[in-house]
């Protein structure tokens, strides 16, 4: 329509896009498979081997992080200035505190990776890296505890992040923090069966490998109670926030959820639970439930991402 | 005493002519494409013969509790000695933060300086000058004020103080500065 008062393409609420979206899913990711990593070394019985599962934590935590915070500059107005938020902190601001937990959680996850995979690295050309590996062995125990700690705030703070935003109902809300760092988890599992499957040879008849499919069912159950109570606190609040429901039945955002989230992210992880024993716990059946988590915890991210800013109270 | 700089609009007297719109793309060096500032006529309301529109000024809210400041994680938004919500562009970074975090959706990236945007009372041209900012003098029909609301002298204090005024979005807890006069149906008695 044509009006007087000029442009209105800047008055869109969808603000922030998928890049953000993908950012949010590489962050939860990477804290996930770390949590996860490192979570299962210290309930493990043999502590000292580096078992494929914290191996693939040690990937995939440093090397997801990374490309989130790529997908994060890039997406800046203004890229080549990112340094700036590197020296300037304004604490109010929740993204100023994930920096700050970013900058220690990043060279964190690298120096831990570089101890976990000392005697892999030279497999891969990177030989040159084991001494490093190497000279930070003494400090494993003090480094693996602040990662842990970090990757619960990194887990949570994409969560914070857009809840802080009080204009939008469907993102400012108590339980975001805590179903991203659910959902980062149930992304962390699937990453760390696919890469210890995939790369470091795991049999899906691993002691580990069997724990860590196990987990699949807790972590997707508590999703699921995660978005009741995000949906029934929004009816329940009325006005704007209850209007913001209408995002689980109208537009493209609503199929996302449903067939994204619920259907490839819940419902086959759940249903495959119910296959003989013998197929089940198959290599190829492991990798394909854990894409399907994967791809799930995605459309999460960016259901949320824009079905939250489509609705402003 | 600090200053607390609002302005009134008076959606009795606005015509909706834009006026102001352009006045402020010519003072602040607006670029095409993007607005500080626009008054969007809305309705009609009512059923004829009882029609009424409304003019709806749509710009930089210059809240006392400003979520933009709150988010910006640079500090590149921040509020001056004068208590108004400013940005500093060689500290922006563009990562729009304060754009989807503004209730009322009124920032925008400059498309020239690559830095988030909005409307500051003309704080570094006019104000600075001891004028009014830019849409309040060109106004043909005297719609808006802009002054000291801790003046108690001022001709805004004397207008919130008698008139009935409302603010958008008071439930989120901004405290906008701008005050709007709500259209009396049936005619100007002003």
């Amino acid at each position: 329509m044509n009006n007087i008062w000029g442009d209105m393409a800047q008055y869109d609420p969808v603000t922030w896009n998928w890049v953000i979206a993908v950012y949010l899913f590489m962050a939860g990711l990477s804290a996930g498979s770390i949590l996860i990593g490192i979570g299962m070394r210290w309930y493990s019985k043999e502590g000292n081997k580096e078992s494929p599962i914290l191996k693939a934590s040690a990937i995939i935590g440093p090397v997801a992080i990374s490309l989130g915070l790529a997908c994060l500059v890039f997406d800046l107005t203004k890229p080549f200035h990112f340094w700036l938020i590197l020296v300037n902190y304004n604490f109010t601001s929740v993204m100023a505190i994930g920096v700050a937990a970013l900058l220690a959680y990043t060279p964190l996850g690298i120096a831990y990776a570089l101890i976990v995979l000392r005697d892999d690295l030279p497999k891969w050309k990177l030989g040159f890296l084991s001494p490093i590996g190497q000279l930070l062995l003494p400090f494993r125990q003090v480094i693996e505890v602040l990662l842990f700690i970090l990757a619960i705030g990194v887990g949570a703070y994409t969560g914070f992040l857009i809840s802080a935003m009080n204009a939008y109902p469907l993102l400012n809300t108590a339980i975001l923090p805590a179903l991203f760092l659910a959902s980062g988890l149930s992304a962390g599992a699937a990453g760390n069966l696919i890469v210890a499957l995939t790369c470091f040879n795991s049999s899906a008849g691993d002691d580990d490998v069997t724990k860590l499919h196990g987990l699949d069912l807790p972590v997707i159950v508590t999703e699921i109670m995660f978005l009741v109570m995000l949906f029934s606190s929004l009816y329940f609040t009325g006005g704007a926030a209850a209007e913001s429901l209408a995002s689980l039945s109208q537009d493209i955002w609503a199929s996302v959820f449903w067939y994204g989230v619920v259907g490839i992210g819940f419902a086959i992880p759940i249903l495959s639970m119910f296959l003989p024993s013998s197929t089940r716990h198959t290599k190829a059946m492991m990798i394909t439930v854990a894409c399907c988590s994967l791809t799930g915890v995605l459309a999460l991210r960016h259901f949320i991402i824009y079905a939250g800013q489509s609705y402003i109270s | 005493m600090n200053k607390r700089y609002v302005m009134v609009h008076d959606e009795n007297k606005c015509i909706g002519c834009q006026a102001c719109n352009i006045a402020c793309r010519s003072e602040n060096n607006v670029p095409e494409g993007v607005t500080r500032l626009q008054v969007r006529v809305e309705g009609p309301f009512g059923e004829a013969p009882h029609l009424h529109y409304k003019y709806n000024r749509v710009s930089c809210q210059q809240c006392e509790n400003a979520p933009c400041v709150e988010v910006c994680p640079t500090g590149a938004a921040y509020i001056g000695d004068d208590g108004l919500v400013t940005i500093d562009d060689d500290k922006c970074i563009g990562c729009m933060y304060c754009i989807a975090a503004c209730p009322y959706k009124v920032r925008f990236i400059n498309p020239v300086t690559k830095a988030a945007d909005k409307c500051n009372f003309c704080k570094d041209t006019r104000l600075a000058r001891g004028e009014q900012p830019a849409c309040v003098t060109a106004c043909p029909t005297d719609a808006l004020y802009f002054g000291d609301a801790n003046d108690s002298e001022s001709e805004v204090t004397n207008l919130i103080n008698t008139k009935v005024t409302y603010q958008e979005k008071t439930h989120l807890g901004t405290k906008p500065r701008i005050y709007r006069i709500p259209t009396k149906r049936g005619g100007i008695e002003s």
